[in-house]
C-alpha cells in the first residue's frame, strides 16, 4: 500500500485507502450458506424428528428383509389369515404371505419409486423450465405451448398405458418411467414461472455482458438461485411419488404379483378389512409415516432456506434480516 | 365489447387446436397400447378366428389394420359425433352419458364443500398466524395433505363400517350412490344421502385442505402489504382492514385456483369412485384401460382435456373480473 | 452500566426544560413556536426481538411537535427514523416493545390497544408513506378509498357529502377533472398521481399531526417538488404538525422548521432548519452535509466520505454510537455515551458528543473535521478532453418497442419510441452524463449499448469498432473486455448464492484466463476498491450496500476495461456511503485512466461527477453540452425545469425559489402550491 491514512504528510489516501483502514469487519463469525442452512434445519425439532423417522424407515427397507425369517414371495401355508403374533409379527393374508416381509418389502418400492421419480422430475423439469425461459422468444413460446399442450392430456391415462405393458417383475421400473415421463410437465411450467423474475436479475444480465455462455449462466446462476425450491421439492415430490404408486397398484394398473407393493397390499386390504383388519392397518400407517415424515423434512428445509416462509407449522416469528449478515 | 369477443374466440380457437393434438397424441398412444384382441382371445370357449377378426373390425380395434387407418377412421366418426364403440360393441357415448350425472352429482357437493370449509379454515388460521388454532388446524391440514387418497378412503370406509356395526340400523353405504327402489321421495333422498356422505367426505377432506393451506398461505402474503398498512393509519384496525382490505385480494388466486378445479373434476375422483363403486366417469376410465377399450379411454380423455381448457378459461375470466389491474381500462 | 444509567436519568430530568428552551429560541424560518405542543415524546424506546438477538430501533427519544410546524427526523437506513414515526401512530408490528411516552394533547398513546388507536389514526394523526404504487388498495376506485377515510370517522356524512368532500380533496392535491378521477382505479394512476391521492386520504378529516415517512423517495425530481409542494398545501389547509422523515438533507432545507437528526436508534442533534445548515455540529451531521453535492455552486472539491458503515441495531458499538467511524473519536468517545446537550447558552442547539465544546469553539466544519478532500487531478489530463481518443461514439441511436397498452384483452399494439436518434461521444478519461427522469430512455440507451448488436437505427462504435462489423460472439467477447457495465442496486448485481471470488472470476474466465493469473488479479482487485482481500470466500449477503457496490465495481474493472457504463451506481445507496464510491470511482479514473457513462437522476450528483452532461427527454438528447455550462445557462425548457427542481442543501436560498414546470414543450412558472397533474 503507497500511503497510510494520514493527510498530513505525502500523497492524500485514495478512498479504497480509506476504506481499508475502516476495514471493521474482522471477527465477524464466519459461516457458509450450506452451515447456516444446516444450523437452521437442526434448529427445528419437528424436522429433526422426520429426519429420524425417514432414517429408520429406510434402515427397514435394507435390512428387514434380513431379520426377517420370510420371504415375501413365498407362502407359509400352515399359517393362513393369522393375526399379529409372536412367529408372524405382522400377521399373515389369505394366503400365508407374512404380512412384515411384503411391508418391509412393499416400503422399499414406495422409498425407491417416490425417490426416483422426484429427483428425475426435478432433473428434467429444472432443465426445460430454466432453459426455456433464458431461452426467450420463439423457443419459450414453442416450448410453453407444447407444455400447456401436454397438461391437457390426462397424465393419468398415460402412466396406465405404460406400466400396464410391463411385467409382473419389472413393473416398478416402469412405473418409474412412466411417472417419470409425464410427471415433469406442469412442474416444469412452475419452475419456468419463477424464472421469469430470475432471468431479469442484474447479475444475470451482468454475466451475459461478461461473455458468458448461456448454458453456463443456466448451470452457474440460474439453477443455483432456484436450488432452495428445487431441493424443497424434491423432498415433497417424493410424497407425490409414494401417493401415485399406491394409487396405481391399488387399481391393479401398477406393481402387481409377483412382486408386492403397499398399494397392492392395501387392495388385498380392502376386501378383508372387516376379518383382518391387521391387513389394513400395517400397510396405512407405513405409508403414512412415511409420507408425513418427509413432509416434517420438507417443512424443516424449508423454514431453514425461507425463515419468512408461511409455511404451517413454522417455527416461531423469526423477523430479521439475514441471519448472514454482518 | 366486441373486442372481449375477438379474445374469447381467439383463446377459444388455441385449446380447440391444443385438445385436437392432444386427442390425436393420446388416440394414437392408446391405440397402441391398449390390445383388444386379448379380450376375445381369453374368452372360454375361445370364438373362431374369424369371428375375432369381425368383433375387432367392428370396433375398430383390430391391431391388424394400420394405425394411421384406424386413427383416420377414428377421427371420421368423432367429427360426426360418434365417440366409437367399446371392445363388447357398447356406444361410447351412450355409457358417458349415462356416468356423468353420477360424477357430476358426487363431484358438485365435494366441490361447493370444499371451497367453503377450505377458504373460511385458511382464513381463519391467517389471521391467528402461530397461535394455537392455526397450529392445530393447519397442522391437521398439512397432514391430511400428505395421507395417500387411498389410504384416507379405505380407513373412512373401515371406520363407517365399524359404526354400523356398533349401532342396531345401518348409517352408511359403502358402495353406490342408491339401493332404494321405492316411491317415496323422502326416503329416496335419505338413501341418496346415506351412500353419497362417505365418498363426498373422501373428495371434501382431500380439497379442502388444499383450499385451506392456499389460502392461508395467500391472505398472510397480502396481510404484509403496504396498502394494508394504508387502510390501518386511515383509521381501521388490524382486523377490519385485513377482512376489508387484503382478504378481497387475496381470493383472486384462490377463484382462479377454483376455475382451474373444474379441470380435475372429471378424472380427480377416479380412487374414490372406484373405492366407494360410484360407477362415475372415473371409474369407466380405470374399467377402460382395464378392459383395452381405447375408444371409450380417449373419450374420457378428451372430455376431460375439454373440462381443462373450460376451466383455464374460466380461470382467465374470473381473474379479470376481479382484479381490475388486468381487466380493461 | 451505572454511568449510563445516570446519564440516561439525568438527560430525560433535564429534556423538558432544554427542548422549551430549544424551540423559544429558534431562528427557523417561522420563528419560535407558540402555545403548548400537540405531541410530546419523551424518552420513546422500541426494541424487536429477533432471532439475532434484541434490536433496539429506537433508544430514548424525545421531541415536541406543534401544529402548522414541520419537523424533519433525518436519518439513513436503520437510524431508527420510521421506528420512530410508526409508533407514534402506532403501527408497529405486534412485536415491537415500546416504552417511554407519546402524548396527543395529553394524552399518552403508549399503550393504547389497536382498537383505540385506530381511533386516532385517520382522524387525528395520519400518515403518507414511502411508496405510493404499493400503497392503495389495487382492487379498490380511489374514490372509494377516500371515502373509506371519511366514514371510518363520519359515519353519519351522507353519499352526497362523502362525494363532494372527495371531490373537493382530490382538487385540493392537484388532481384535475376529480369528478371523473373518482371512479379510476390505482394502477392507471401514476406514481406521483398516486403519492397526491395518498396525502389526499391523510387530510381527509383536518388532522392535527400529519407523517411523511420518506414521501418523495420513490419519485423523479420533478414529481418529488411537486408531492413537496402538495405537502406544503396540505398543511396550510389543514394546520397539521407535520413530521418530515427522510434521508435527503436536500429535501429539508425547503419544508422543515426544525430538523433532528437520528444515528443508531437516537438523536445526536437537534436545531432549526437555518442553525443547523449553517452551523452542523455533530461530526456525523457534518459528514452528512458535505457528503450531498451542491448543485448549484461549482466547488473543486471532493465529498466527504464517512469511512464505514451504519451500525447493527442489534450490536451497537459501545460509547457514542458514531465513535467507530468518526475522524475526532477518541477513548472516551468508545466508553462513554454523550446525551444531548445545548452547545450555547445563547442558540437553541442540541448536539450529542463529547467534542462539542472542541467544534464549537474551534468553528470548525467538515473540511476540519474530514481530511483529504482537496481533489487531485492525474497528469493525463493536462491533454485536453477533445484531443484525447474517442471510446464511444454513438450516432442517431435508434430503439423502438412494441407495446400492449390498455386492457387484458383490448390490446392496442402501438411503437414507442425509446431511443430517439441519441448522438454522443466519449473521449478518454472522460465523463459523460446521460440524465432524465425515469422513461426517458437512458437506461435503454446503456442496455443498446451493451448489447453490442447492431442496433435498429443507427451505429454505435466501441474503441473504433462499429457493432456491424462484430461478425461473431467471439468477436464480441473481445470488445467486452473493454466495456463494462455496473448496475444500480448491488444487492441484485451480485449472485447471493456465488461466493466473491467466483463472482471477480467470473469475467475472468470469460476471458480465458489462466488460474494462478486468476487469483493474483482478485487479490489486486479487492484492494483497488477498498475491501480487505482476505474476504475472498464470503458471499455478497455478508456485506453492506457499499461494500456490495464496491465488489461490482471491482468485477467491472477485472478484466482492465477502457470503459464503464454506470447505471444510477449510487441510487440506492445511504448518503454517507454515496459520497465514499463517488470517491472511489473518481479516484480509479484517475488511476487508471477510464471513461466513464454515468447514467443518474440526480443532477447534484452529475454536476459534481461529470465532464459533459446530455439531458435525456421522452428518448431524445434535449441538451448538451459542457457541465458547468448546462447548469449555469440551460438552454432547453425542460432542462430549466429539471435544474429547477433540484432541492439545493441551503435552507434561505431553496425557499426563495422559484420552481418551473415543464409543460408541452413550454416552461410555466409553478403556482404557489398547485402544480396539477
Amino acid at each position: 500500500m503507497v500511503n497510510d491514512n494520514d493527510p498530513t504528510q505525502g500523497t492524500p489516501p485514495t478512498n479504497a485507502d480509506m476504506e481499508l483502514s475502516a476495514d471493521t469487519m474482522g471477527e465477524v463469525k464466519r459461516i457458509s450458506y450450506a452451515g447456516l442452512i444446516c444450523r437452521r434445519f437442526f434448529r427445528s425439532r419437528s424436522a429433526l424428528v422426520g429426519l429420524a423417522i425417514f432414517a429408520a424407515l429406510v434402515l427397514l427397507a435394507l435390512f428387514g428383509p434380513l431379520i426377517c425369517r420370510f420371504d415375501y414371495a413365498e407362502p407359509d401355508f400352515t399359517a393362513i389369515g393369522l393375526p399379529p403374533g409372536p412367529e408372524h409379527w405382522f400377521g399373515t393374508d389369505g394366503g400365508g404371505f407374512d404380512l412384515f416381509a411384503c411391508v418391509v418389502h412393499g416400503l422399499g418400492r414406495s422409498l425407491i419409486i417416490g425417490v426416483s421419480y422426484s429427483v428425475l422430475t426435478t432433473v428434467i423439469a429444472a432443465l426445460v423450465g430454466v432453459g426455456i425461459a433464458y431461452a426467450r422468444g420463439w423457443v419459450e413460446r414453442v416450448g410453453m405451448w407444447i407444455i400447456d399442450m401436454l397438461m391437457v392430456i390426462p397424465s393419468f391415462l398415460l402412466v396406465a398405458l405404460f406400466v400396464r405393458s410391463a411385467s409382473g417383475q419389472d413393473g416398478w421400473l416402469a412405473l418409474i418411467f412412466g411417472l417419470t415421463l409425464f410427471g415433469w410437465i406442469g412442474y416444469a411450467r412452475t419452475l419456468r414461472t419463477m424464472t421469469l423474475s430470475l432471468r431479469e436479475r442484474d447479475y444475470v444480465r451482468a454475466a451475459k455482458y461478461m461473455g458468458v455462455s448461456p448454458l453456463a449462466i443456466i448451470v452457474r446462476h440460474l439453477i443455483p438461485n432456484l436450488g432452495s425450491i428445487l431441493i424443497i421439492d424434491t423432498v415433497l415430490g417424493v410424497i407425490g411419488g409414494i401417493n401415485s404408486e399406491t394409487a396405481f397398484s391399488f387399481l391393479g394398473l401398477g406393481i402387481k404379483l409377483p412382486d408386492t407393493s403397499l398399494g397392492y397390499l392395501l387392495s388385498q386390504a380392502s376386501s378383508v378389512m372387516i376379518t383382518m383388519p391387521w391387513m389394513l392397518v400395517f400397510p396405512s400407517v407405513a405409508l403414512i409415516v412415511l409420507c408425513v415424515s418427509m413432509q416434517l423434512i420438507g417443512d424443516g428445509l424449508r423454514d431453514a432456506f425461507d425463515p419468512y416462509s408461511r409455511a404451517a407449522g413454522s417455527a416461531e416469528p423469526a423477523e430479521i434480516e439475514e441471519e448472514a449478515e454482518l | 365489447m366486441t373486442s372481449y369477443m375477438k379474445y374469447v374466440v381467439k383463446r377459444v380457437a388455441n385449446y380447440v387446436v391444443m385438445i385436437f393434438i392432444a386427442t390425436s397424441l393420446t388416440y394414437l398412444l392408446a391405440a397402441s397400447f391398449l390390445n383388444a384382441r386379448s379380450n376375445y382371445e381369453s374368452r372360454t370357449p375361445r370364438p373362431p378366428q374369424a369371428s375375432i377378426e369381425q368383433s375387432l373390425d367392428a370396433a375398430n380395434l383390430n391391431d391388424k389394420t394400420p394405425l394411421w387407418e384406424r386413427y383416420t377412421r377414428w377421427l371420421g366418426g368423432v367429427v360426426q359425433g360418434d365417440w366409437g364403440v367399446s371392445p363388447t360393441g357398447r356406444p361410447v357415448a351412450s355409457e358417458l352419458a349415462g356416468r356423468i350425472g353420477n360424477s357430476v352429482k358426487l363431484l358438485a357437493i365435494s366441490a361447493v364443500l370444499s371451497v367453503v370449509i377450505g377458504v373460511s379454515l385458511g382464513v381463519y388460521t391467517a389471521q391467528r398466524q402461530y397461535m394455537w388454532q392455526d397450529r392445530a388446524l393447519s397442522g391437521m391440514a398439512s397432514f391430511l395433505l400428505v395421507v395417500p387418497t387411498v389410504v384416507l378412503a379405505i380407513l373412512i370406509v373401515f371406520f363407517a363400517i365399524d359404526i354400523n356395526n356398533a349401532l342396531p340400523v345401518k348409517i352408511f353405504y359403502v358402495t353406490g350412490l342408491s339401493s332404494y327402489s321405492g316411491d317415496n321421495i323422502f326416503l329416496a333422498f335419505l338413501d341418496f344421502l346415506q351412500h353419497i356422505t362417505l365418498p363426498t367426505l373422501v373428495l371434501t377432506i382431500i380439497s379442502a385442505v388444499g383450499y385451506h393451506l392456499n389460502q392461508r398461505t395467500y391472505l398472510l402474503d397480502e396481510m404484509h402489504a403496504d396498502y394494508v398498512r394504508t387502510a390501518r393509519a386511515k383509521g381501521l384496525t388490524k382486523r377490519q382492514a385485513i377482512r376489508k382490505h387484503a382478504l378481497r385480494a387475496s381470493l383472486i388466486p384462490t377463484s382462479v385456483g377454483v376455475a382451474f378445479s373444474i379441470a380435475g373434476i372429471f378424472t380427480g375422483a377416479v380412487m374414490t369412485e372406484k373405492i366407494f363403486a360410484v360407477h362415475g366417469l372415473g371409474e369407466y376410465f380405470i374399467n377402460c384401460i382395464n378392459n383395452n377399450d381405447v375408444n371409450g379411454a380417449v373419450a374420457v380423455a378428451a372430455f376431460s382435456g375439454v373440462c381443462t381448457l373450460a376451466g383455464a378459461l374460466l380461470a382467465d375470466l374470473f381473474a379479470v373480473a376481479l382484479d381490475p389491474r388486468i381487466r380493461m381500462s | 452500566m451505572t454511568t449510563v444509567d445516570t446519564a440516561r436519568r439525568r438527560a430525560s430530568g433535564d429534556i423538558d426544560e432544554i427542548l422549551r428552551y430549544e424551540l423559544l429560541e429558534s431562528n427557523g424560518p417561522k420563528g419560535a413556536p407558540s402555545g403548548d405542543p400537540i405531541l410530546t415524546v419523551r424518552d420513546l424506546r422500541v426494541s424487536f426481538n429477533t432471532e439475532a438477538g434484541v434490536v433496539r430501533a429506537v433508544r430514548g427519544v424525545n421531541f415536541d411537535l406543534w401544529r402548522g410546524r414541520t419537523l424533519a427526523i433525518v436519518g439513513e437506513s436503520g437510524s431508527g427514523k420510521s421506528v420512530t414515526a410508526l409508533s407514534v401512530i402506532g403501527l408497529l408490528d405486534d412485536n415491537a416493545r415500546v416504552s417511554g411516552s407519546v402524548r396527543l394533547a395529553g394524552e399518552e398513546l403508549v399503550g393504547k390497544s389497536d382498537e383505540d388507536m385506530s381511533k386516532m389514526r385517520g382522524s387525528r394523526i395520519s400518515m403518507v408513506f414511502q411508496d405510493p404504487l404499493s400503497a392503495l388498495t389495487p382492487m379498490f376506485t380511489i374514490g372509494d378509498q377516500i371515502a373509506e377515510a371519511l366514514r371510518i370517522h363520519h359515519p353519519e356524512m351522507s353519499a352526497d357529502a362523502v362525494r363532494s368532500r372527495c371531490i373537493e380533496l382530490l382538487g385540493l392535491v392537484g388532481i384535475t377533472r376529480p369528478e371523473t378521477r373518482l371512479s379510476s382505479f390505482p394502477h392507471e394512476f401514476s406514481g406521483g398521481m398516486r403519492q397526491r391521492v395518498v396525502i389526499a386520504i391523510a387530510i381527509a378529516n383536518d388532522p392535527d399531526i400529519i407523517i411523511a415517512d420518506e414521501p418523495t423517495t420513490a419519485l423523479d425530481v420533478t414529481i418529488q417538488a411537486q408531492i413537496m409542494d402538495v405537502l406544503k398545501v396540505a398543511q396550510r389547509e389543514t394546520g397539521a404538525a407535520v413530521v418530515l422523515i427522510t434521508h435527503d438533507l436536500g429535501v429539508v432545507a425547503g419544508i422543515a422548521d426544525d430538523v433532528m437528526v437520528m444515528y443508531a436508534g437516537e438523536a445526536v442533534e437537534r436545531a432549526s432548519v437555518d442553525t443547523l445548515y449553517a452551523r452542523p455540529s455533530h461530526p456525523y451531521t457534518m459528514g452528512l452535509l458535505g457528503a450531498v453535492p451542491q448543485p448549484h455552486v461549482n466547488i473543486d472539491r471532493r465529498l466527504v466520505p464517512i469511512k464505514g458503515n451504519p451500525p447493527s441495531l442489534a450490536a451497537i458499538p459501545a460509547g457514542c454510537p458514531f465513535s467507530p467511524r468518526c475522524p475526532m473519536a477518541h477513548d472516551a468517545c468508545r466508553a462513554e455515551v454523550p446525551s444531548l446537550r445545548a452547545i450555547a447558552p445563547e442558540e437553541g442547539h442540541l448536539v450529542s458528543c463529547h467534542e462539542m465544546e472542541r467544534v464549537r469553539d474551534g468553528r470548525l466544519t467538515y473540511s476540519d473535521v474530514y481530511p483529504g478532500l482537496e481533489t487531485r487531478p492525474p497528469s493525463w489530463a493536462r491533454t485536453p478532453r477533445s484531443e484525447r481518443p474517442v471510446v464511444l461514439e454513438v450516432t442517431d441511436l435508434v430503439k423502438t418497442f412494441q407495446t400492449k397498452e390498455g386492457g387484458f384483452w383490448r390490446r392496442r399494439h402501438s411503437t414507442v419510441t425509446a431511443v430517439d436518434h441519441v448522438s454522443f461521444s466519449i473521449h478518454e478519461g472522460e465523463t459523460l452524463a446521460l440524465v432524465g427522469e425515469s422513461g426517458s430512455g437512458k437506461s435503454t440507451t446503456l442496455l443498446q449499448i451493451m448489447d453490442l448488436v447492431v442496433p435498429e437505427g443507427g451505429t454505435i462504435a466501441v474503441l473504433g469498432r462499429d457493432t456491424r462489423d462484430l461478425k461473431s460472439s467471439a468477436e464480441r467477447r473481445a470488445v467486452r473486455r473493454d466495456l463494462q457495465i455496473i448496475f444500480q442496486d448491488p444487492m441484485s448485481s451480485l449472485d447471493p448464492r456465488m461466493p466473491i471470488y467466483d463472482v471477480l472470476a467470473e469475467p475472468l474466465r470469460a476471458q480465458g484466463w489462466e488460474r494462478s493469473k486468476i487469483n493474483a488479479r482478485i487479490g489486486e482487485l479487492m484492494r483497488l476498491v477498498g475491501i480487505n482481500a482476505d474476504y475472498v470466500d464470503r458471499f455478497p449477503t455478508q456485506f453492506s450496500g457499499g461494500q456490495r457496490q464496491r465488489i461490482a465495481i471491482a468485477r467491472a474493472l477485472a478484466t482492465n476495461p477502457r470503459l464503464l457504463l454506470l447505471d444510477e451506481p449510487i441510487a440506492s445507496l445511504d448518503v454517507s456511503i454515496q459520497a465514499g464510491i463517488i470517491n472511489l470511482l473518481e479516484d480509479l479514473q484517475a488511476q487508471l485512466k477510464l471513461s466513464y457513462l454515468f447514467v443518474a437522476h440526480d443532477l447534484a450528483v452529475i454536476r459534481h461527477i461529470s465532464d459533459t452532461v446530455a439531458v435525456m427527454h421522452d428518448g431524445k438528447i434535449v441538451e448538451f453540452g459542457d457541465t458547468d455550462e448546462v447548469f449555469e445557462h440551460p438552454r432547453d425548457p425542460y432542462t430549466r425545469a429539471l435544474l429547477s427542481a433540484i432541492p439545493i442543501p441551503d435552507p434561505p436560498l431553496e425557499r426563495g425559489r422559484r420552481r418551473y414546470v415543464y409543460r408541452d414543450g413550454e416552461l410555466v412558472l409553478a403556482d404557489e402550491g398547485i402544480p396539477v397533474a
